[in-house]
């Protein structure tokens, strides 16, 4: 699997820069090889910037159905061309014989500046033994940020897939911190449980008290846990929310299991009727509301 | 007009500063590695300070539109902890190669020891491997001597003295900086280097060539609008707008930007400040509080 890894980012990054930028590149793989140590792989690591643009990668619909085959959830098309060259390196470098994978990429990770931390973190699904980096993975999701947080959380198949729950709480509580779109949290739904909803209920609770809104893609997680409680919570939304919240409630309830979200959303009709017809979806109305910030 | 601070130590201001200074006109800055007032006694310790001038603190001046660039090298004062210094060296690798590294620096004398001797020629070498710019620190204590032989050991190691800034000079040693070929780099911080109006006199007596103006703020007594201040009393005292504008941001940029990794276009290019899309919940905006939008007085904290 790490050589076809290697291979397709290769082939994207090759489409997407200067012959001379992937002699540069092809040169430095020699190097790294050739060398004892990981000077090398430091040096070229950071250099990357010099010969690569910060541009997105160019993809086309078959790049990402071919991506997603290779690696289910690899979504390159949030990646820069100078991240993927930086991954490229590491995977040329720290090839799955390589017993010094994690003290290597370690070293990485901590002498890392912000472009570099999100190329090395946004990798994260593609390393070989990825169940190693599930303590680096929680570390990411503490930074302030936003890029770097962004890079671990959005559009990345590791987290729903490795962290556990504590962690992966973590992940979606700062995220809706920080007011990231949570749509973009790659197989978010499977993850949700009842610690989470609970603690979401209370942060709602915290919110309201201090005269705040919450996050409307919030409710997603917390409807297959809909109790007596929570349930009072979407009634009081779709009475005094705004509109993407009442959307969001409403579709809270439309997917909720429990028998009383159904009997409440039959007295809102106007709201049932475009989830039905799929002009309301989590994507839109976490789109509308980054479009509104 | 546009202003850069060619050397500010910003990771000890506060977000006042990064307002005011932004407020009067600095578009972008450059932090020079350097000693944090204590000595540090542990190479982890310098890991994490060169990690946070190309990381956090770099994000953080992007929060208030400026640009931030660094230096990074070892400084002469803890230079002479040999042990130490020799871990530090071996960190510098790691660094020198990142986005926004403008030159080695701030390196030089200070005691003008063996070690810090030792330390400075290795550090030259490495500027010439990666073809960066060098940010030298003249001594406060036998200034005189101690520029002069920076410049020698410089030259002995090969490098051309247009990748050289020598940094903090004063009326006895701008001279023979000039006539040598180096940027002569003057620091506005009171008391101890240069105030503004000497300043003045020395961009009036050898014109605005290879002259750049600095305010090294950091922990101690000294000024962030060292820069625009400067700059105004320039302008009061009747020096032409066109000299103002090299030695408070042209020749900086001309000097730094040899290192390939400062342009115009960073910021001249840059998006618009904005707090709220860009940093979201708790960066330097805790909790639920407002983004700038130049509010009045007023005893209200935005909730």
């Amino acid at each position: 699997m790490q050589s076809t890894i290697r291979q397709f980012l290769k082939d994207l990054l090759t489409r997407n820069s200067s012959a001379e930028s992937m002699r540069w590149l092809e040169d430095q793989v020699a190097r790294i090889k050739g060398a004892k140590g990981d000077m090398k792989l430091f040096l070229a690591f950071s250099q990357a910037s010099r010969h690569f643009s910060r541009e997105r990668l160019g993809l086309t619909a078959s790049d990402q159905s071919a991506a997603h085959e290779i690696r289910p959830g690899f979504q390159p098309g949030f990646w820069t061309v100078m991240q993927t060259a930086r991954t490229l390196l590491v995977l040329e470098a720290l090839t799955e014989e390589n017993a010094d994978w994690v003290p290597t990429l370690d070293k990485l990770f901590e002498s890392a500046d912000m472009n570099e931390l999100e190329a090395l973190y946004a990798a994260l699904p593609l390393y070989p033994f990825p169940e190693k980096f599930k303590k680096r993975a929680a570390e990411g999701i503490r930074t302030n940020i936003t890029s770097v947080f962004d890079a671990v959380a959005l559009n990345n198949p590791y987290p729903s897939e490795f962290l556990d729950e504590p962690a992966w709480n973590q992940l979606l509580l700062k995220a809706i911190f920080m007011q990231r779109p949570l749509y973009r949290i790659t197989g978010a739904d499977t993850r949700a449980n009842v610690n989470l909803a609970r603690t979401l209920v209370d942060y709602v609770h915290e919110r309201w008290s201090a005269g705040r809104n919450v996050v409307p893609e919030l409710w997603r997680f917390v409807h297959p846990f809909a109790d007596e409680e929570i349930i009072g919570l979407f009634e009081k939304v779709l009475q005094q929310g705004g509109e993407l919240e009442r959307q969001a409630v409403s579709l809270a309830c439309f997917q909720a299991e429990a028998a009383g979200c159904k009997a409440l959303l039959s007295r809102y009709p106007e709201f049932l009727e475009p989830i039905e017809s799929g002009t309301v979806s989590w994507e839109t109305i976490g789109q509308a509301f980054d479009a509104e910030r | 007009m546009m202003y850069i601070d060619p050397h500010i130590h910003v990771t000890s201001r506060t977000t006042d500063d990064y307002e005011a200074m932004q407020k009067a006109g600095i578009v972008a800055v450059i932090e020079p590695a350097f000693w944090l007032g204590q000595p540090r006694t542990k190479v982890g310790s310098f890991q994490d300070y060169f990690s946070s001038l190309v990381g956090w603190e770099r994000f953080r001046a992007k929060q208030f539109g400026i640009v931030h660039y660094c230096t990074i090298g070892l400084n002469s004062k803890e230079a002479n902890n040999e042990a130490l210094a020799e871990e530090v060296m071996e960190l510098l690798p790691l660094y020198v190669g990142k986005e926004g590294v403008v030159a080695i620096g701030e390196i030089g004398y200070d005691d003008q020891t063996a070690a810090e001797d030792r330390f400075y020629r290795l550090q030259l070498e490495l500027a010439k491997e990666v073809d960066l710019p060098v940010m030298i620190h003249t001594p406060h204590r036998d200034k005189k001597k101690g520029t002069v032989r920076s410049m020698d050991v410089s030259e002995e190691h090969g490098l051309d003295p247009k990748m050289v800034i020598v940094d903090h000079n004063n009326e006895e040693t701008v001279k023979e900086v000039l006539d040598r070929g180096y940027w002569a780099a003057f620091t506005i911080y009171p008391h101890t280097k240069m105030g503004s109006e000497r300043m003045v006199e020395i961009v009036r007596k050898y014109g605005p060539e290879r002259i750049i103006v600095d305010s090294a703020a950091d922990w101690g007594i000294s000024d962030p609008l060292a820069v625009p201040k400067t700059a105004a009393l320039m302008k009061e005292k009747g020096i032409p707008e066109a000299h103002i504008e090299m030695t408070c941001y042209g020749n900086a940029l001309t000097a730094y930007g040899q290192s390939g990794q400062m342009e115009e276009k960073d910021w001249l290019e840059k998006e618009p400040i904005d707090q709220t899309k860009k940093h979201g919940g708790n960066t330097v905006l805790r909790g639920g509080q407002k983004p700038r939008v130049d509010n009045d007085s007023s005893n209200i904290i935005e909730n």
